[in-house]
Parts: C-alpha cells; structure tokens; sequence
C-alpha cells in the first residue's frame, strides 16, 4: 500500500463547527491510477490537502508510503513533500518570472543539489514531456497545455512516490485535457502512481479506480 | 549561496521599480549619515589641530586680587606673580613640573627703527614660550636658553610687523631696533594666526628694567597628566606653593587666575566626542526612515508574493529556507542602495572639502576606513531588522494558500 487513510476525521472549528471528513478509509496501491470525485463542498479539497501534507487531521491514522504522517513539524512537512509528493495544480502554479528549467528545477533547490545537476535533472524532465525546446521560456510564453506539462515536470523531477493533482485539466480546453491525461496515462503505465481530484466526468473516466466522495463520506469506491 | 545570490537577483530584477524606489531612501539616510558624520569629523579636526599646536599640559597662572582675607590682611589685596616663583614651584613640585617660565611685559615701550615706530610695547618670556603659544618661525629663531643666561639684548618680531620696521620680513634677521633707547638685534621672525607681540628674553628685560622680577604670568608645564583628577591635583598642588609664598587662602578663587590647559583639553575631548555620538544618533534616525521603508516595501513584498510563497512551501521549500530568502533580500537592498549612498557621500565630502578647504573651524572633513566599516555593519544590521518582521510574516503562510486560486 502507497496510501493507507484509517478513520481519518477533520473538522474546521467555528461557531457551527463544521465536520468535512468522516471516517474515511481508503487504500491505494502502488502503481494505481486513482480519481477522487466529488461535488463542491463534499470535502474533496481537504481529503487531498491532507494526502499532501498540507493540512493536518484531527484523529485516525495516514501511512504514505511506510511514513505515518501525524503531528508533523512545518520543517519535516516540507522535507516529506519534497520527496514523496509531486503536485500537478489546476492553475499551473508556476513561478512566472522564471523561466521552464528553473521551475521544474526548483524542488530540487530545496534539495541542496547544486545547480548543474539540478538543471540537468530538470531537462531531462522536460524532454520527457516533449518540452526541451521550451526550456529557456518563461511560463507567459507557453500554452496551458505546455504549462501543465512543465509543472508535470516539475512534480517528477524529485521522482517521488506518488503524484497528486488537484483539478489538472480544470483550466483547459477539452483537446488539451485530453493529451494532459494522456500524459498521466503514460507516466502510470511506467509505473507511477496517480491521484487525480476532480469533478470532471470525463477525466474520472480516463482513471482506472473511481472514488466518489459526497459529504464528507466515501460514497463508492469503484475499483 | 551562490544560488541564493542568484534567487534575490531575479526577485529583485522582476520588482525593478519598487527596489529602486525603496533603494532610494536607504541611500538618502545613508548619504546624510557619511555626510553628517563628515562634517562633524572637519569640526572635531579641526579642534583637534587647534589643540595639538598648543601645549595640553600647561598650567598658567595670572596675577590677581584677592577676595578672601587670610592671616590678617584684608581681602582685594593685589597678588603680583614673580619669576622667583620658578625655582619655589619646581621644588615643591620634584617630578611632576617639568617647566616653568615667567612673562612679563613692558605696555609703553616704543620699539623704532628709521623706517617706523611701533608702540604697543614688548613680552619678556622664556624659551618654552615658543611651544605654549604655539609660534612656528618664518625666519631666524625663537629666543633660546643663551639669551637666557647672558640676558642678551635681542628681539623676536611678528612678520607684519617686521615688514613694517624693515619693509620686509626676511631681511629684518640680524638688524637691530630701538627700544627704551638701547639697540636689540632681530633674532627672529615668526607667522601666527592673531599673535603679534614683540619678544625679548626675560632675563634681558630684568637687567634693562633694574632687576624687577615683576611677572604677569607663569606657565607650568606638568608631566604624567592621565586623567582630570591629575590635572586638578597638580593645579592645588602649584596654587599651595603660589599661597605659601604670596600669603593667599590657597581656597581663594580670585588670588591667581588659572587655566589649566590640561582639563580644557579633557573637556574638548569630550565635546568632540558628544557631537560625533550626536551625529551617529541622528544620522541612525535618518537611516532608520529608509528603514522603515525598506521594512514596509518587504511587508509589500511578502504580501504579493504570498501566492509564489505558497508555491515553494508546497514543493518543499521549509520555513527557514523563506526567513532566508525574505531577510537576504532586505539586507542585499539595504546593503546595495547603502552602498550607493556611501560612494555619493564620500564623493560629496570630496566637494566640500577641495571647494572651502581648510577654514576656520572646519579642516579637512572626510570619512576614514573605521567609520566606512561601521556604516557597512550598521547597514547589514538595518537590513535584517527591516527583513525579520516581514519574513516572519512570511513563514506564516501556509502551503495550502498554492492551492487556492487567485
């Protein structure tokens, strides 16, 4: 098991405290290529914050990748994040006065790899997703799609354990999702493993494993 | 590090306006503080050279009255100073009075060459004249020890008067004048700023005014002086033997009139060093407005960024890897634009001092290396102190803020 969620609860505090996990269980394997689908307010964003240590859960347990994730300092979050978790987000969320190399080479900065073997792992990134022509581009002279496939990049460069993207083809035409899934597809057919947070049918349909979320609660985990 | 040089370039290049803006008033409070401190330093040297072309270890004492009655003389009763007085101070004084010489001065004589006259008579000194009032020779010499002791007839002239009994300065040397109708031979001539008594040794003007040894003045010089107390033992000390000898209440004020050169000295010092701590104060203030600007654009800064922030946070960027970032940034802008500042003021002062030179009260205003260090590790430190509030700010920011949309 890559991921292991045991009973996991959270609830935003407030005047009516708002409870937006229950109990949730949920395993996914390694190599898997997983959709968790939900409408809005079903509490799919904070599933996948926790999956990507970006917020904490008030009780139950997460294991990711043999590592439990539970009372963690912001130093060690953010050293695991590094390592294990690749981000693909919805509006790209590229540094836009650096240029396509030094973006997807930015994790491994966080590293402490000096800068030309960083730059060296990041072009090889880039030509994985066709982009090495692209290298020296800043992210305003690229195409959505070209962005997205830079940040894809950037999500492997530290070759981590599973990749977790949040609405990834949310601010693309229908044509471009399409080559973007197929870019999951391929990277999961060589072996990745993929969680994809979406409310698009057609993406979830691209996925092998569906789990539908509503309220707060695994509605149907289609396998 | 290399790589965190380069990270604040590209910051910086991509808020090119901003930084320059925010640049600007750290140069401004920067170039006021060399500036200020420029100028306070061409105040302190020139007190300085003012001081040192004086003796600092002479005591002088001044005929006077007394104002206390004392063994059964009345108060306001003249106390005239002697030359007899020398030998008296420098024994009770072994060790410590190194000198003393007598002034004496004849108000009426007429000093006359076929040229011109002058009529504001002459000064009977001592050789150590010549240090105490600080006289450089432009021609011939000062009065020397021989004079002294053979009471030779010989004059010392200022130079405006010289040009005025001999048409010139250089040629008066070894010509005589008349004075109380006897004939002195010019020994010297010297250039000073306000002096310009005429000078004849002391022992000559005790032989040509029937053995007086009247004298308006003695200045002792004291050796060893350390601190303000020294100066202030070594005054009662003398004023003791001056009491004993005049029969004075040695507490009376108004017997002998003294300045004591010594503490006028520590006092000058200290005046020197309260303006450049006054300076420092309020050039730091001045510097602190550029900081508080440099601290509200970083704030700006952060703010803005807080996306990006965000961004770097969620791929593993820790926390301390963002203070960093945030306070290098503040401090290579702060540093950069001081910088700046530092070069304008140094070439500032460069102005000032070749367009008005050295004037009166002024000399030579310009910053040496110890202050430039200062400056440079004042201006490091206001620049992490700019950066620290906003980059805590900063490290607050949560990663989730990247998944949000803007």
């Amino acid at each position: 098991m890559i991921i292991t969620l045991r009973d996991v609860n959270k609830t935003y505090p407030g005047v009516v405290p708002l409870h937006v996990l229950k109990d949730i269980n949920l395993e996914i394997e390694r190599g898997e290529l997983v959709s968790i689908m939900g409408a809005s307010g079903s509490g799919k964003s904070t599933l996948l914050n926790i999956l990507g240590i970006l917020d904490n859960y008030d009780s139950g347990d997460y294991l990711l990748d043999g590592v439990e994730i539970k009372n963690l300092s912001e130093n060690r979050a953010a050293e695991l994040r590094n390592r294990l978790i690749g981000f693909v987000f919805q509006s790209f969320n590229l540094i836009n006065y650096k240029n396509a190399l030094e973006n997807v080479a930015l994790p491994l900065f966080y590293q402490g790899i000096g800068r030309r073997k960083r730059n060296a792992m990041a072009m090889e990134q880039l030509e994985r997703m066709g982009l090495a022509d692209r290298a020296h581009h800043l992210p305003g002279e690229l195409s959505g799609g070209q962005k997205q496939r830079v940040a894809i990049a950037r999500a492997l460069v530290t070759n981590p354990s599973i990749i977790l993207a949040d609405e990834p083809t949310g601010a693309l035409d229908s044509h471009t999702s399409k080559e973007v899934m197929e870019v999951f597809r391929r990277l999961n057919a060589e072996g990745m493993t993929i969680v994809i947070v979406t409310h698009d049918p057609g993406v979830g349909a691209a996925t092998n494993r569906i789990i539908r979320i509503v309220d707060g609660e695994i509605n149907n985990d289609n396998v | 590090m290399f790589d965190l040089v380069r990270e604040i370039g590209q910051t910086l290049r991509n808020n090119r306006l901003r930084t320059v803006l925010t640049g600007i008033s750290v140069s401004w409070g920067i170039f006021m503080l060399i500036v200020l401190l420029g100028a306070s330093r061409g105040v302190t040297n020139y007190f300085e050279h003012a001081m040192s072309s004086q003796s600092n270890n002479v005591i002088s004492f001044w005929s006077g009255v007394t104002s206390m009655p004392y063994k059964g003389y009345k108060d306001g009763r003249y106390i005239g100073l002697k030359s007899s007085d020398i030998d008296a101070i420098l024994n009770d004084n072994p060790g410590k009075v190194s000198n003393v010489i007598a002034f004496a001065s004849v108000d009426t004589a007429r000093i006359s060459t076929s040229l011109d006259v002058l009529t504001n008579g002459f000064e009977a000194v001592y050789p150590g004249a010549q240090a105490t009032n600080g006289i450089e020779m432009s021609h011939g010499r000062f009065i020397n020890e021989r004079d002294i002791a053979d009471a030779r007839r010989v004059i010392v002239l200022a130079a405006k008067n010289a040009r005025l009994l001999f048409g010139s300065d250089s040629l008066a040397v070894g010509k005589t004048v008349q004075s109380l109708g006897l004939a002195w031979t010019v020994a010297g001539v010297y250039d000073h700023r306000w002096r310009s008594q005429s000078m004849v040794p002391y022992t000559a003007y005790k032989a040509v005014t029937g053995n007086t040894d009247d004298a308006y003045e003695l200045d002792v010089t004291v050796e060893g002086l350390e601190t303000e107390a020294d100066g202030k033992a070594a005054e009662k000390s003398i004023r003791t033997t001056l009491a004993q000898r005049h029969e004075f209440h040695p507490d009376d004020p108004n017997a002998v009139w003294v300045w004591n050169s010594f503490t006028s000295y520590l006092t000058n010092k200290a005046a020197n060093r309260y303006l450049e701590l006054a300076v420092w104060v309020i050039g730091i203030f001045t510097l602190l407005t550029g900081i508080v600007g440099v601290s509200n654009i970083m704030f700006v800064s952060v703010r803005e960024r807080t996306h990006e922030i965000g961004i770097r946070r969620a791929i593993g960027a820790k926390p301390r890897s963002v203070l960093a970032q945030i306070l290098a940034e503040s401090v290579a802008v702060t540093a950069i634009f001081g910088y700046i500042g530092i070069v304008a003021g140094t070439f500032v002062l460069q102005i000032i001092a070749s367009v008005i030179g050295d004037v009166e009260g002024f000399r030579n205003p310009t910053v040496d290396m110890s202050i430039a260090v200062k400056v440079t590790v004042a201006l490091i430190v206001a620049g992490a102190v700019a950066g620290l509030f906003p980059a805590l700010k900063a490290i607050k920011v949560k990663p989730v803020e990247a998944l949000r949309d803007e």
